[in-house]
């Protein structure tokens, strides 16, 4: 420490405008945002809108989100806590957020939709809470689900192994969004991949690990507490390839 | 050091900052939590990971207006109307809210 000192490395608690060190997150994220106000709106166009469009063949998919990312707004992209928390103080909570508007923080490149490449194969862990009871609280909740995500602590079996012979498992986190409705807020966080079939046990420990973190460490919830009722919904996980179709659907809940 | 070759009068010291190598090495202030070894361990390239703790004690520090940030008014990110809020929290009555 005191070589370090030597060397002259000062952090933003050692000089809050002369710092000359920033904390790098592990990975960069990017901030969209949405709400009936960006649709329909001469904005700043997002970045796969603004992408001329070429008449290569292209799969249902990539158009679809292409559809869907049209009226998503990227506010701004970021890769070390400080920036992160320049952000944060100049941007609108959630409880101050008008109806039916989203945040989405995603890794860079991944855009917040089903269709991208690092999202098709996953699936989100959710929570529903009605919008009275709860407005006092879901600023915090954001909160801590933003710096779970960006600490990237969510995903336990990302602990740096001992063994360095083998490439550390990627993170299963891709984003995380806040939804406001007019009766409620929605909490996701989205994941790579998403158990399919029964012989997955350790990809399902695995997100069952990610939601029992999101239930309690960060929504402060007690392991056992039932949280469903009336515009509640339990902590819990869908596959997207679930998601779109109707009908009977298989949730993990914890 | 950097810091003699950069003018006085900079925008932001973000700008010049250079990422953290070794958080080891760090000279954190008396009373600033270091950040989790635990979660740590063997990390390389600048691949860090935060504890919600450490990662807080920024908030009160870091206030400055990004300066890649649009006006939020400009894509469509305004705050509701406050006053609706508080009819909805007193005890108006769930038919008062719309």
């Amino acid at each position: 420490n005191m070589e370090a000192q030597a060397e002259g490395i000062r952090t933003v608690f050692n000089d809050p405008t002369n710092f000359n060190v920033k904390h790098p997150l592990f990975s960069s994220w990017t901030l969209w945002f949405d709400s009936p106000l960006t649709k329909n709106r001469n904005l700043p166009q997002t970045p796969i809108s603004a992408v001329p469009q070429t008449p290569l063949p292209q799969t249902p998919g990539v158009a679809a989100a292409q559809g869907w990312m049209e009226d998503i707004k990227r506010v701004i992209s970021f890769d070390s806590v400080e920036e992160f928390w320049g952000l944060y103080n100049n941007i609108i909570p959630p409880s101050q957020l008008p109806q039916k508007a989203n945040y989405y923080l995603f890794k860079e490149g991944i855009i917040p939709a089903w269709e991208d490449e690092a999202n098709k194969n996953g699936g989100k862990w959710s929570i529903q809470l009605p919008k009275d009871k709860n407005r006092a609280n879901v600023d915090k909740m954001w909160l801590y689900t933003m710096l779970a995500a960006i600490g990237e602590t969510f995903d336990a079996t990302l602990n740096n192994s001992d063994d360095t012979s083998v490439p550390p498992p990627s993170s299963l986190i891709t984003g995380v969004i806040v939804s406001t409705r007019p009766q409620f807020y929605r909490l996701s966080i989205w994941t790579r991949l998403a158990p399919s079939t029964s012989d997955e046990d350790k990809l399902r420990e695995r997100i069952e690990t990610i939601g029992r973190h999101f239930k309690t460490s960060v929504l402060g919830y007690s392991d056992s507490a039932k949280l469903a009722g009336p515009l509640a919904t339990e902590v819990e996980f869908l596959s997207h390839k679930d998601s779109e179709k109707k009908g009977k659907a298989k949730k993990i809940i914890v | 050091s950097t810091a003699k070759n950069v003018p006085a009068a900079l925008p932001s010291a973000l700008a010049t900052a250079r990422n953290i190598d070794d958080l080891g090495r760090v000279p954190y202030p008396e009373g600033v939590k270091s950040p989790s070894v635990e979660l740590n361990v063997n990390a390389k390239d600048g691949k860090f990971r935060y504890d919600r703790d450490f990662l807080l004690q920024f908030m009160s520090i870091c206030k400055e207006k990004p300066d890649m940030l649009p006006p939020l008014d400009a894509i469509g990110l305004e705050p509701a109307d406050q006053s609706s809020f508080s009819m909805g929290r007193g005890g108006s009555g769930p038919g008062m809210r719309r």
